[in-house]
């Protein structure tokens, strides 16, 4: 008895001892004040020396807690229980919050640096005037190649994936969206089409695509790219510049036929507290230089115009990230297609993941 | 015949061993790597455990995780050695078994559903996501653990031990402290390693309840993993590991201590043990 006694004071001196010191961590970081700012962000997705650089400019300390999916987001904001100043969804999980009266709306006058963004990545349909998302980053959905292992062979457009010679070298990722939309590209049809005929055109399309297909994967598609695994994959933009930094031997193209344009935009969620603050943290993000500063570090493409001008001529003129007029215009965002369809997506996409070799 | 059979279960064990313990000396090794990725050895260097600990964030992160398992593993050790004992002196068998099934039912119910259980939970009842949300989470799944430990050192306790105590004029309280608790006392140091563990890696659990900046480092290093794992991630993991090992070392060793302690004293009072 003795021994257990001695044993829970140890455990209970050690834990205080080491909360004590994670309070003292904590508040050598300036964490205890009141005025702070709860940042709700991808894992990574963020120049940590921009945050260090927004707490002197402000005196705001943020605290910086990071997901790994809109759904995980969206439900935690969703149960409340936590106060998220600043969150940053993809486009479709905007409309969606939207939908379910999780955001706030965003005050323009307060967001002078907005005038820079190219206003082609505003008033989009997913939320018309921008009246509670600001663009962060956006991208494509493309083709990883590795240019070494496919012998100089040059893809071009999504009909490309279809070549005999790829047999078992493809690797998708794990998004319904993503891999019907470009069956139904590869067609010329939009990546939003609800047509029956032309949805079931594009999975039997796909189908025939199974041989060239190694495996459907999630985020570890980017290690098993740089580790040349397998020499071909369709992956989101950012992700394409993240395996292209760490094997030179791949390259990303945005097939001909048109694409999916993607968005994450910095949005308000209903629960916060420090609103004001929300938006100061906004505008700082706006300011092209922090912009530029933060598209060199994260790696996607930047919707701010006067940033593109700062950013080193080799990234602001790559065709892969920021590509021409002409292969933009192509490009579509995905639309909110209602419950019903969506999950008709979801079961096509499936039956293709069914579908035998 | 005997010493090959022998030969081929040490055989049996190694692969086993080794299968269980590569990818954590894989990701042990690639920690020194001083190319930034885990596809060839460039040379050794430090460099990612000085990452380690020049992130405040991080060691914050990792002095809340020990926290968290200290507290959490030391309440549902208390709780689950009363729970131990109550289910015990439950008279009627089948009363007790339907008490201990209803424990075990809370062992194999899935993380994820515990997890979302008790965010809904907690955001009913208005209990801010933090510190407070996933201690109580904690505790309770490692209650059931602890019990399921406890138990069946009680089960060996032979009932004529305590009616000795009790002619003795032992008080039900002398019973229980002097009697039950020290003979069960390696059943609750088990009790209490495990639900340390458990709490140290638990992921499921945890994502739903953290909040507010209050954060653990399974949830950190999932989330940080989306971009790719940074090998400072293979340092602290190899720290851990470590630490870890040090635990169940130290257990082992106290553990063993108590067994031969054990022995003796129920030696010098009791004559030759009756097993």
């Amino acid at each position: 008895m003795k021994s257990l006694v001695r044993m829970m004071l140890l455990v209970l001196v050690l834990g205080f001892a080491l909360m004590y010191g994670a309070s003292a961590l904590n508040s050598s970081q300036g964490y205890s004040g009141g005025n702070t700012l709860t940042i709700y962000n991808w894992g990574d997705y963020i120049d940590p020396e921009l945050i260090t650089a927004f707490e002197e400019e402000t005196g705001i300390k943020v605290i910086y807690q990071t997901f790994d999916s809109n759904e995980a987001m969206m439900t935690k904001i969703e149960q409340g229980g936590t106060t998220f100043d600043i969150s940053v969804p993809s486009e479709y999980a905007i409309s969606k919050m939207k939908e379910e009266d999780l955001l706030l709306p965003i005050d323009k006058t307060k967001l002078p640096n907005l005038k820079t963004i190219n206003p082609r990545f505003m008033n989009l349909s997913f939320d018309p005037d921008n009246a509670y998302s600001i663009p962060y980053f956006w991208g494509t959905v493309g083709i990883v190649y590795n240019t070494e292992l496919l012998k100089g062979l040059e893809l071009k457009s999504w009909n490309d994936l279809w070549d005999a010679s790829l047999r078992n070298q493809i690797l998708l990722v794990d998004g319904a969206r993503e891999v019907i939309g470009f069956g139904l590209n590869s067609l010329r049809y939009s990546l939003n089409d609800t047509n029956e005929d032309h949805l079931q055109e594009a999975k039997a399309k796909l189908e025939e695509l199974t041989p060239n297909v190694k495996a459907i994967v999630g985020d570890e598609i980017k290690l098993l790219l740089a580790n040349e695994e397998a020499a071909v994959g369709v992956v989101w933009s950012g992700d394409a510049s993240e395996i292209i930094g760490e094997n030179d031997k791949l390259t990303y193209v945005v097939p001909e036929e048109g694409s999916n344009l993607w968005f994450d935009n910095m949005v308000i969620p209903k629960t916060a507290k420090n609103i004001e603050g929300a938006h100061q943290f906004i505008n700082f993000m706006l300011d092209p230089e922090h912009a530029a500063q933060n598209a060199e570090y994260v790696g996607y493409s930047t919707p701010d115009e006067k940033a593109m001008e700062l950013l080193p001529e080799e990234i602001s003129s790559d065709k892969r990230f920021y590509p021409k007029p002409e292969l933009t215009a192509k490009l579509e965002v995905y639309d909110n297609l209602g419950k019903k369809m969506l999950s008709h997506y979801n079961e096509l996409f499936l039956e293709f993941k069914m579908h035998r070799k | 015949m005997n010493h090959r059979k022998m030969k081929f279960s040490n055989v049996y064990l190694w692969v086993v061993f080794i299968i269980l313990y590569a990818p954590i000396f894989y990701l042990s090794y690639y920690s020194f790597n001083s190319g930034g990725t885990m596809h060839g050895f460039d040379g050794f260097t430090l460099d990612w455990y000085k990452e380690v600990f020049a992130d405040t964030r991080l060691l914050v992160i990792l002095l809340n995780t020990l926290v968290i398992a200290l507290f959490s593993a030391l309440i549902s050790t208390i709780l689950g050695v009363i729970g131990a004992i109550a289910i015990h002196r439950v008279r009627k068998r089948k009363n007790q078994n339907a008490l201990l099934s209803l424990n075990n039912v809370l062992i194999v119910s899935p993380d994820v559903i515990i997890g979302a259980s008790f965010l809904i939970m907690f955001t009913i009842i208005g209990i801010k996501l933090g510190f407070v949300s996933v201690l109580v989470s904690h505790i309770a799944f490692s209650v059931p653990i602890v019990v399921i430990m406890v138990l069946p050192k009680l089960e060996e306790m032979s009932s004529s031990l305590l009616d000795a105590a009790r002619d003795l004029g032992a008080t039900e309280w002398d019973v229980l402290t002097k009697v039950v608790v020290p003979f069960i006392k390696s059943g609750i140091f088990a009790g209490f390693f495990m639900a340390l563990t458990y709490s140290l890696d638990d992921f499921a659990v945890t994502f739903f309840v953290t909040g507010n900046g209050f954060t653990t480092l399974s949830v950190e290093i999932y989330s940080r993993a989306r971009q790719g794992v940074s090998l400072s991630i293979n340092a602290l993991s190899t720290l851990i590991f470590l630490f870890t090992m040090l635990l169940v070392v130290g257990y082992y060793f106290i553990n063993r201590r108590g067994l031969v302690s054990g022995r003796v004293e129920r030696n010098m009072d009791w004559g030759p043990p009756n097993k």
